[in-house]
């Protein structure tokens, strides 16, 4: 019972913690190293960073666009039974969405080449990202049933979801182009540990009149689910050996693919630059302890029906002949082919404003404020101000998501963004990220919808990041 | 000072009262209905049968005995409906009996010569009806027709024939 209700509870808040990666806060926030994560053709003045491993880059995302703990589980004097049915059952649609994504930094360096003009970064992370789209009409015939609802059709459609965890092993190449522009270029291996894909469901089942008896149920379906390494997690966990099945698996043992992210800086005048990247456009070729579980076919039944032909021989099973008669027409089959899947591509861009005092990098150069100062770390003024736009390749198609940000720079010790964002999740989410740079110590802290730290339990969406580098600019440190 | 602000918003944020243990109260009881049984006899065949039992068959159900159901039934309804376009009066008896062939329950139907209004009968289980013991406990069907009439005569109505015609209505405790 208690086993039932933590799982229960833990779907919930996975609800409530979900939503997709959009990591605004970070975004062209580039006194933050991890920023070249997100764009490669970010300008970076770093002559070399290293990250704390484990501790580099550390960021958690989740919500729900549909429902939050608050919802149902408020101490309200309302019937849950009430809630269930009114704001679950009847409140979501199967547009609406339950996702997360967690990452962690394992190793991340980066360092200045001979040529001045390139920056290389490098490194490992660990990341996880999960969608569940809301499978409306499962739950319908899971609360409430079939009875009563005479052909209304049940969309099998409505199970969509996938998943996955993976180890990523980078290789950033970021170079100065020109005084205007920066490009850059990341190349990933991706080592898959454990993946879930079930995203192009068809079918219904629908009860209708009968032709002979008083109702037919029929189902016609073609479902798919497939899943890489989970049989190796099931067994490992049996086996009290979890830790090595990851490692093995996220260390080159499980599902391989490559992929790419690319980017670029252009300042459009002395003050105002345009960026824009591209990530993990690419691909994994899952071919390592696959099981595609499948159900295709269509079948109608009336129950058991004795025609006069039957009445002949009494002693026929006319109910197994019936299950093996649905059983030959939908067939339920599991098979071990290999499959590939697609990163789930993101795209950022943004418009900035600088305006207000320049501040001196501390990069050991003589650094103006305009590209003609020769400058591969122009310095950089106290207040930018723009907007960015999000968006990611989802199962149901690309979700979008636009923010407003103002940065702060107090002096080179210390930087503040905060970011507006409206998205399908909330139309009042405002971050804050805090990047700390104390000698050569650099600390951040960026949290996301802080408005629902009013009422953590009524919130869809929450998200932070943290991270510690020690970062060098050259002589002047 | 922006630190402090910063770990102002983490360390203050706040909860509304939440009580889980409302989960207990929820209860998730869906109800599901599908066709059981279908039966037809022409008249035809049934002039044929020299003796007074033209049918007399034992149907194997096993749906209502799987745990998945069994487990969790709370109460439904068995609808009957049955149709004579024959011209003999004719008495159909539906027994519901277990593994052992125990007869846990008994439905008798007499249906007069055609022409006749379709017969349709509701039977309640649980919540007030007949125990619903009877249906967890079901795993065969002996449906047994009587021909109370002749088995010269025919109908003056195509195809005559006596149908019966079942489906079931469930609720079952999910949660």
């Amino acid at each position: 019972m208690k086993s039932t209700r933590l799982i229960y509870c833990a779907f919930l808040l996975a609800g409530l913690f979900v939503h997709a990666q959009n990591k605004q806060v970070l975004y062209d926030f580039t006194e933050i190293p991890q920023s070249l994560m997100v764009n490669p053709g970010a300008r970076t003045d770093f002559k070399w960073y290293g990250g704390f491993p484990a501790l580099s880059g550390v960021s958690f995302q989740a919500g729900s666009s549909g429902i939050s703990v608050n919802d149902i589980f408020a101490d309200d004097g309302l019937d849950i039974n009430d809630k269930f049915r009114d704001r679950i059952i009847h409140g979501m649609d199967a547009r609406d969405e339950l996702s997360g994504t967690y990452q962690l930094e394992l190793l991340n360096v980066g360092f200045r080449g001979k040529n001045p003009d390139n920056f290389y970064s490098f490194g490992i992370y660990n990341e996880g990202d999960a969608i569940g789209y809301w499978f409306q009409d499962y739950a319908f015939l899971g609360f409430e049933g079939n009875a009563g609802m005479l052909n209304r059709k049940y969309d099998l459609g409505h199970l969509k979801t996938r998943g996955e965890i993976v180890n990523v092993f980078h290789f950033g190449v970021n170079r100065r182009i020109n005084g205007k522009m920066t490009g850059g270029i990341r190349a990933k291996i991706y080592s898959g540990i454990v993946n879930f894909h079930s995203t192009r469901n068809k079918g219904y089942f629908v009860t209708t009149e009968g032709q002979n008896n008083l109702l037919a149920s029929t189902l016609v379906a073609d479902m798919r689910m497939r899943t890489s390494g989970m049989n190796a997690v099931w067994d490992a966990e049996k086996e009290g050996d979890l830790v090595g099945t990851f490692l093995k698996r996220g260390f080159f043992g499980g599902d391989l693919g490559l992929g790419l992210d690319l980017g670029f800086s252009y300042d459009l005048n002395e003050q105002t630059v345009f960026t824009a990247s591209l990530l993990d456009l690419g691909f994994i070729y899952h071919a390592n302890d696959i099981r595609t579980y499948a159900l295709k076919g269509e079948a109608a039944v009336e129950g058991i029906e004795i025609l006069p032909q039957d009445l002949l021989d009494p002693n026929n099973d006319f109910w197994q002949e019936l299950v093996d008669e649905v059983e030959e027409l939908i067939p339920f089959e599991i098979d071990e082919r290999s499959y590939l899947t697609f990163r789930p591509t993101k795209l950022y861009a943004s418009l900035r404003y600088n305006f207000g005092e320049p501040i001196q990098s501390q990069a050991d150069c003589d650094c103006g404020i305009t590209p003609a100062s020769r400058n591969r770390n122009r310095a950089k003024y106290v207040n930018g101000i723009g907007g960015q736009l999000y968006a990611i390749n989802r199962p149901r198609g690309p979700q979008m998501a636009l923010s407003a940000f103002y940065q702060r720079r107090f002096g080179n010790f210390m930087a503040l963004k905060t970011t507006y964002t409206v998205d399908k999740f909330s139309k009042t989410n405002i971050g804050l990220g805090l990047n700390l740079q104390a000698g050569p110590v650099n600390l951040y802290v960026l949290a996301d919808n802080l408005l629902a730290y009013r009422n953590l339990a009524a919130s869809r969406y929450a998200s932070f990041q943290l991270g510690i580098n020690i970062i060098s600019w050259g002589g002047k440190n | 000072m922006p630190t402090a602000c910063l770990l102002l918003v983490f360390f203050c944020s706040c909860v509304d009262k939440q009580d889980f243990d409302q989960y207990d109260d929820l209860g998730i009881t869906p109800s599901y209905e599908a066709s059981i049984l279908y039966i037809e006899a022409p008249e035809v065949y049934i002039n044929a049968i020299t003796g007074v039992n033209i049918i007399t068959q034992n149907f194997n159900f096993d749906a209502f005995a799987t745990d998945i159901f069994a487990d969790r039934v709370l109460d439904g309804t068995i609808t009957y409906e049955i149709e004579n376009t024959t011209s003999k009066e004719l008495e159909i008896t539906v027994e519901f009996t277990d593994d052992a062939g125990n007869v846990l329950d008994t439905e008798v139907f007499t249906i007069q010569p055609a022409p006749t209004a379709i017969d349709r009968r509701e039977i309640q289980y649980g919540n007030g009806g007949r125990p619903i013991d009877i249906i967890t406990n079901t795993s065969n069907f002996r449906v047994t027709a009587q021909n109370n009439g002749d088995n010269t005569s025919t109908s003056g109505i195509p195809d005559a024939k006596i149908t019966l015609k079942s489906s079931a209505e469930f609720r079952l405790r999910l949660k």
